[in-house]
């Protein structure tokens, strides 16, 4: 029996896309930093992102949106993609992945 | 986690423009303070102190605060700047102004320069003031980060008033009290009102996110919002209105609780960071912190000590006065540069490509050697310059300025490498600075 099903497997083939782009800031990737919300995968839709930012008002969000909405389109040119920005719930630093604080030092 | 930076074009160019100057002006301070040494071991009320120090307070300072509060305040409110065309009013007002009250101070030129030099800046910090006020109109209410800003505005505008009849008292005479009285006024509404109040409103804002602390409680920072200015209100009541000065150690220690309950608020926000290794910048900004200590522990000398030697108190103020403008204020604002101009050029460069092409992170903008190398050449001129004003020892001030002018060339390099920074897209690939 397989433990995932394709559904999940292509799920996990767009996080691994997402951990392509980097804040610019910390250089860590927005999946470990835990600014990507949900993932949708849907045959007729495409993908949907639900993701945040770590402060409200930050212009690199442009950048980075850009950045999500390229990576997909490059890696899954089969489906259209959406980027929805959202606020809700506010981002905090325990969102940030194991990996995310290793590489910022954290277990140290 | 990325800075919050003014999506607004000429208004990112107003900034650039601000950290610039700023950097040139910071450069000219260390030269006049290394040519000047002699004038450190007498009163402060003498023309080379009071030039250098007008310098520092507002073409160095004041200047890059200016420029970190165009791109700030529309952040926290998400909104833009109220007025593009009324920062680059009274970023003109601000350079002639300042560059003339130099030139008045250094040269003994009282009468219609220095009241024309004090009146173009007293135009220009009530247009700055109005800008963000308006800009800051849209925030929520109970927002401690802009209580602190829209209060160290309201202080400025306060200090520079003063400022300005002093300059007028100088030929006519018509204030009450004699003239150190109400300088003493000008200097503890600036450094406080103004310096401090403002550090505390950015930084606790851009601290915790550059760390990454956990969630933080406010309540320190209101607490030392109501203290610093229930303690300058005071002060300025009893000293203003009432003529009298003597209370003074009760407003200190307010003052000093307040600031207290900052550096808790710090503390916690550094303890339950998830951002262990400190980059330069944020390296810059504990170190001052840290130094903060070296200016309080000179006034709390100067104010309940029994050192009745006038030429030792007189050693005592400079040095606190030194310390507070450079060991606390300036190493801040060094570290607070590298952790917000290499994000607002890299924006302009590359914000709109990064998408499509590798591009380099912004601390890939600048050098992080020489940033090191002005870190240690600034903390150990300073220490050698604080020693040497309290000895009185011009030599030894010498040693310490000379080190302050090459940590000041550094900085300029670094800060001009990152305004300058060009961007060349070669086959598909960035190359910054020579580097892919």
């Amino acid at each position: 029996m397989e433990l995932y099903s394709e559904s999940d497997k292509m799920t996990i083939r767009i996080y691994d896309s997402l951990k392509q782009v980097l804040d610019p800031e910390l250089g860590i990737n927005i999946v470990d930093m835990g600014l990507v919300y949900s993932v949708i995968l849907n045959q007729q839709e495409g993908i949907a992102i639900q993701m945040t930012l770590s402060s409200k008002g930050c212009p690199m969000g442009d950048a980075i949106i850009s950045n999500v909405e390229q990576v997909l389109q490059e890696d899954f040119p089969e489906f259209k993609t959406k980027v929805e920005l959202v606020w809700e719930p506010k981002w905090s630093s325990e969102f940030i992945s194991n990996k995310g604080k290793e590489d910022l030092g954290y277990y140290e | 986690m990325s800075i919050a930076i003014n999506k607004n074009t000429s208004a990112s160019n107003v900034v650039l423009l601000h950290y610039a100057t700023a950097a040139i002006l910071f450069f000219f301070i260390t030269i006049l303070l290394l040519i000047s040494c002699e004038s450190f071991t007498g009163h402060y009320f003498q023309p080379k102190v009071l030039a250098i120090t007008h310098l520092a307070t507002l073409g160095w300072i004041s200047m890059i605060i200016f420029g970190a509060l165009y791109q700030l305040v529309p952040v926290i409110v998400d909104s833009e700047l109220y007025s593009t065309k009324l920062s680059v009013i009274t970023y003109i007002c601000f350079v002639i102004g300042t560059l003339l009250l130099v030139y008045s101070f250094w040269y003994i030129a009282i009468g219609l320069t220095i009241q024309t030099a004090a009146s173009v800046i007293g135009l220009g910090a009530t247009l700055f003031v109005c800008n963000i006020f308006f800009t800051a109109r849209k925030a929520t209410a109970g927002n401690i980060e802009i209580n602190f800003i829209l209060s160290a505005a309201f202080w400025l505008w306060l200090t520079v008033l003063i400022g300005t009849l002093l300059a007028f008292n100088l030929t006519y005479s018509f204030l009450p009290k004699e003239h150190l009285y109400y300088l003493k006024i000008h200097a503890h509404v600036g450094l406080i009102g103004w310096f401090m109040m403002l550090i505390i409103g950015v930084s606790s804002k851009l601290i915790p996110m550059f760390l990454l602390s956990g969630i933080l409680d406010n309540k320190k920072l209101q607490v030392a919002f109501y203290l610093l200015n229930t303690g300058l209100v005071g002060f300025l009541i009893d000293s203003i209105f009432l003529g009298d000065m003597s209370r003074s150690p009760i407003y200190l220690i307010i003052l000093l609780v307040g600031i207290a309950f900052y550096i808790l608020f710090l503390a916690k926000a550094y303890k339950s960071r998830v951002r262990k290794k400190l980059d330069i910048g944020l390296k810059h900004t504990f170190i001052a912190v840290v130094f903060i200590s070296i200016p309080i522990v000179l006034m709390i000398l100067l104010n309940t000590s029994t050192i009745t030697d006038p030429n030792i108190r007189l050693h005592l103020s400079i040095a606190f006065g030194f310390s507070v403008l450079f060991g606390f204020i300036s190493l801040l604002i060094l570290g607070q540069t590298f952790k917000t101009l290499p994000f607002i050029v890299w924006l302009k460069k590359y914000g709109k490509i990064s998408s499509k092409v590798r591009t380099p992170l912004p601390k890939d903008l600048y050098s992080e050697k020489l940033a090191k190398l002005q870190l240690v050449l600034f903390i150990v001129g300073y220490l050698i310059m604080v020693a040497g004003i309290l000895l009185a020892q011009v030599p030894v001030m010498q040693f310490g300025a000379f080190a302050l002018v090459i940590a000041a060339i550094l900085y300029n390099m670094n800060v001009f490498k990152l305004v300058f920074h060009k961007t060349t897209i070669l086959e598909n690939k960035i190359i910054a600075n020579g580097t892919v």
